[in-house]
């Protein structure tokens, strides 16, 4: 008898989350007191130190494809047809020099390849080598005006709905000494379902952050007006704009 | 009126003690239903720093539609609306590695699990703060924990619960076996939870890799986080058991007013 009430009252208060949570989380004010504990873990790790690098023997190989594959697009097909040669990445907004950069152009400077760990919001990780240009040269190189204070990614890709994929990191995780312009992974150039011809790599955030077939990089001084507002595709879905944690 | 009280009953628990227990038992109800939902936005632990299937030893899964399986060290059990593929919380099944009955909440969503699973991470480490330096300034602590000297009485008061034994071993405010259980709790598993937590966050791990490094990279870190879980359950499990069936009222009564009829 005894039993049987410990497991009915057992049962009971764990069955009675699903439905109760559910309602919960609908509610705005709720919601809000909830993701107040992103600002306490954004203040308390923040972005500082080096993400791990790891030795050549550690890396997958056959490195697991985060996020959407390629993108569906014509106009994205037109380029991997065209092998990238009409890719131009555009970085403007706040700067001094707007620039639009070839492959080659790219490619030509200073190149940083680092051995690092992607770790996904869903749970899983995987290591890979990355090949690219640190994003603090090229805000050098177009030069950052003063009121710029967040770097936004414009991606190739669509949801399917129309909704185009992009990111934002501040200034301090853009100039972050890892933050790379990915142009390779594991020694090849990347391909299309890893974000060619160029990803971004934040190997200190959520691999959410690290946004694939970057098109365009944007100085602003806030993202209110960016699409949902929220500073990144999946942070205009309910996701944390802080991916450290 | 209190006086009267007084000599029937005791005052057994400080309303710190309180406050921090029943908000203790809401986080905990809520960590395991977000955590649940973190698990399975990717339902599988690895013994390793990175995802690697050879060195996997939990994997639940749908291989097929309507079918659900959960693999333990390389063994599938069929699991099907248990594990692997479990209703969706909108009225139909699906391959869920939960069920969204258990889940918070109660529907497929990553982002909203892992913001329940933060926020109420705070209010149960912050709980366990507060009672911890409350406890010790008090003197309690000292009382709750294991010392060395317990561990001979540990078998003798398993005995006498077994009725092998008529009298329990002499102790103090509580019996070594408390004694143990505590001390493990909330000294040994809470706080490897709350570190293997954190040794999930790639912004952590830059600034402290030697914490992921010690549970073994990253993916056992999830490992090691699933499994303290798992204990605390078991914990709760026996603890409410207990008070279930120590005298329910008086047990409940106490843990709200703080006044315990002995």
């Amino acid at each position: 008898m005894r039993r049987r009430l410990f497991i009915a009252s057992s049962i009971s208060t764990l069955a009675g989350c699903g439905p109760i949570s559910a309602a919960l989380s609908q509610n705005d004010g709720l919601r809000r007191v909830l993701a107040s504990a992103e600002g306490l873990n954004h203040r308390l790790i923040g972005t500082r130190g080096l993400a791990r690098e790891y030795r050549e023997r550690d890396v997958d190989t056959n490195f697991r494809v985060n996020g959407f594959a390629t993108p569906s697009d014509a106009r994205y097909a037109a380029l991997v047809a065209g092998g990238f040669a009409a890719y131009r990445l555009i970085v403007d907004g706040a700067v001094e020099r707007p620039g639009a950069f070839t492959l080659g152009q790219l490619a030509a400077m200073s190149q940083r390849t680092q051995i690092t760990r992607h770790d996904c919001v869903e749970g899983w990780s995987a290591i890979g080598k990355w090949s690219g240009v640190p994003l603090a040269d090229v805000l050098d190189r177009v030069g950052v005006r003063a009121g710029a204070h967040y770097v936004v990614f414009h991606c190739m890709d669509n949801d399917g709905s129309g909704n185009l994929y992009y990111e934002s990191l501040d200034l301090h995780q853009a100039r972050h000494p890892q933050a790379l312009l990915a142009l390779r992974l594991n020694g090849s150039p990347l391909d299309p379902d890893h974000g060619a011809p160029l990803r971004l790599r934040v190997p200190t955030q959520l691999g959410y952050k690290s946004a694939k077939w970057v098109g365009r990089i944007e100085l602003v001084g806030g993202f209110a007006t960016i699409y949902g507002g929220q500073g990144g595709y999946w942070e205009d879905r309910g996701y944390e704009w802080y991916a450290g944690i | 009126m209190r006086e009267a009280r007084a000599r029937s009953a005791i005052y057994r628990y400080a309303l710190l003690t309180r406050v921090s227990h029943w908000l203790w038992f809401v986080a905990f109800v809520v960590l395991i239903g977000s955590g649940l939902q973190i698990f399975n936005a990717s339902p599988s632990l690895d013994a390793s720093d990175k995802s690697d299937p050879a060195r996997r030893v939990l994997a639940i899964g749908s291989p097929a539609q309507g079918v659900g399986t959960t693999t333990i060290f390389g063994h599938t059990f069929a699991t099907t609306n248990w594990l692997g593929w479990t209703g969706d919380g909108m009225g139909s099944r699906g391959p869920h590695a939960f069920g969204a009955w258990i889940t918070i909440p109660g529907y497929q969503d990553l982002s909203g699990g892992r913001r329940w699973h933060f926020f109420f991470a705070w209010i149960a480490a912050l709980c366990w703060l507060a009672w911890l330096v409350s406890s010790a300034a008090k003197g309690n602590l000292q009382q709750m924990l294991l010392r060395r000297s317990d561990l001979s009485k540990l078998w003798p008061m398993q005995a006498y619960y077994l009725k092998l034994r008529k009298t329990p071993p002499p102790h103090g405010t509580y019996n070594p076996l408390q004694k143990a259980a505590y001390t493990m709790v909330l000294f040994v598993v809470a706080p490897l939870v709350v570190l293997t937590g954190l040794a999930l966050s790639p912004g952590l791990d830059a600034i402290a890799n030697p914490l992921t490094v010690v549970f073994g990279g990253r993916q056992f870190a999830r490992l090691w986080h699933f499994a303290g879980m798992l204990v605390l359950m078991a914990f709760f499990a026996i603890h409410t058991f207990q008070v279930l069936t120590q005298g329910f009222a008086n047990q409940m009564r106490s843990m709200i007013t703080g006044w315990y009829r002995p």
